[in-house]
C-alpha cells in the first residue's frame, strides 16, 4: 500500500510538471498528449494493480503484474531509443543536404 | 574529355600542396572540398590553381565527396576521380585507373589494393578488417570484390549522375559499390599502390560503417 502511494506521488508530480511546461510552452500538443497517456496508463496500472495481478495470472504468466508492468516500460523505452536514433539520422540528413546546398551557393 | 579529380580534404594542411601538386599533371581540374578544417587546409589550397569550397560545418568524407561530385558534373566533367588527401594514393595510378572508361570498357573504376601491386597494409586490417568488410558487402549487398572499402575510384559522368551518397561517413564507399551495382554499370578493377602512413580506419570504424548502413536501410 505504502508503495503504491509513494508511487501516485510520483506520478502526480510529473503529471503537474508537464501541465505546467505545457502552460509555458515549453513542449508541444503532440509531445504533451503523449507524456500525458504514458503518465495516465502508469496512473491506472498503479490504481488498478490488483486487477492487473488478476489478468495477467489469468493469462498465464508466472510474474507479478509490476513485473510484466516493468517489461513493457522497458520494451517501450527501446523502442523509444530506436525512434529517436532514427529521427536523429534524418535531421543530419537534412543538416547535410543543407550544408551542401550553402556550400555550392557560395 | 574533361577529368576532373575531387578531393574531400579535412585537417589536410600538412599534405593538400603535396597531393594537388602530384594530381594536376594527370587531371583537367581538380575539387577540393574542405569539409570544415580547423587548420589552414582551404588556405593553402587555394594558392594552387584549383577549385576550392569549403563546409560550413565538418559532415564527413561522404559528404563532402558528394558536394565534390555534384560540383565536378556542374562543371562539365566527362570523368570523375575520387581522391584522398592525405596522400596515401599514387597520382601514377591514376591513367590506369581511367584507361578502361576512356576506352569504353567501363562505367565505373575500382581501385584495388589486392590485386598485383603491393601496398603496405597494416596486418590487422589485411587479415581481419578486409576480410570482415568483404564479408558484410557479400551479405549485406551480395557484391564480391578484391577491396571492399577503397576510396580511389574513376566514375563515367553518367554513372557519376545517378550516385546518390547518402552516407556522411565512412560508409560510402560500400554505398556506391552497392548503387553501382545496383545501377548495373560495368565494374572494373584496377590494381593500385596505397602507402599508409598512418593506421588510418580501425576496427570499430568497421564496425560503425555496418550500423551506419543499417541505420541508412532503415530511413529510407
Amino acid at each position: 500500500m505504502l508503495q503504491q502511494v509513494l508511487a501516485l506521488i510520483v506520478i502526480i508530480f510529473f503529471l503537474l510538471r508537464l501541465l505546467k511546461q505545457k502552460n509555458h510552452k515549453q513542449i508541444n500538443g503532440s509531445e504533451f498528449s503523449l507524456w500525458l497517456i504514458f503518465w495516465l496508463l502508469a496512473l491506472g496500472a498503479i490504481i488498478f494493480i490488483k486487477q492487473i495481478d488478476t489478468l495477467v495470472a489469468w493469462l498465464g504468466f508466472s510474474g507479478t503484474a509490476i513485473n510484466i508492468l516493468v517489461y513493457l516500460t522497458m520494451l517501450a523505452l527501446i523502442y523509444q531509443v530506436f525512434s529517436m536514433r532514427l529521427t536523429i539520422a534524418k535531421i543530419n540528413k537534412n543538416i547535410s543536404e543543407l550544408n551542401q546546398a550553402l556550400t555550392l551557393k557560395k | 574529355m574533361k577529368i576532373v579529380c575531387v578531393i574531400p580534404a579535412y585537417n589536410e594542411a600538412q599534405n593538400i600542396r603535396l597531393v594537388i601538386s602530384k594530381v594536376k599533371s594527370f587531371v583537367d581540374e581538380i575539387i577540393i572540398v574542405d569539409d570544415a578544417s580547423s587548420d589552414d587546409t582551404f588556405k593553402l589550397a587555394n594558392l594552387d590553381n584549383v577549385t576550392a569550397v569549403r563546409h560550413i560545418i565538418n559532415r564527413g568524407q561522404g559528404a563532402a565527396l558528394r558536394t565534390g561530385t555534384e560540383l565536378a558534373l556542374e562543371r562539365g566533367a566527362d570523368i570523375i576521380i575520387h581522391f584522398d588527401a592525405d596522400d596515401q594514393f599514387q597520382a601514377e595510378d591514376i591513367p590506369e585507373m581511367l584507361e578502361p572508361l576512356i576506352n569504353g570498357k567501363a562505367d565505373a573504376v575500382l581501385g584495388s589494393r589486392f590485386l598485383s601491386k603491393k601496398s603496405n597494409l597494416p596486418k590487422i586490417k589485411r587479415n581481419l578488417i578486409m576480410p570482415l568488410a568483404r564479408l558484410s558487402n557479400l551479405l549485406l549487398f551480395n557484391i564480391r570484390l578484391s577491396d571492399p572499402q577503397s576510396g580511389f575510384r574513376a566514375l563515367s559522368r553518367s554513372s557519376a549522375s545517378k550516385l546518390k551518397i547518402e552516407n556522411d561517413g565512412m560508409a560510402h564507399c560500400s554505398e556506391i559499390i552497392y548503387q553501382l551495382f545496383k545501377n548495373k554499370e560495368r565494374v572494373v578493377e584496377v590494381p593500385i599502390k596505397v602507402i599508409y602512413h598512418e593506421y588510418g580506419q580501425k576496427l570499430s570504424g568497421g564496425f560503425k560503417i555496418i550500423k551506419d548502413l543499417l541505420i541508412q536501410k532503415l530511413i529510407n
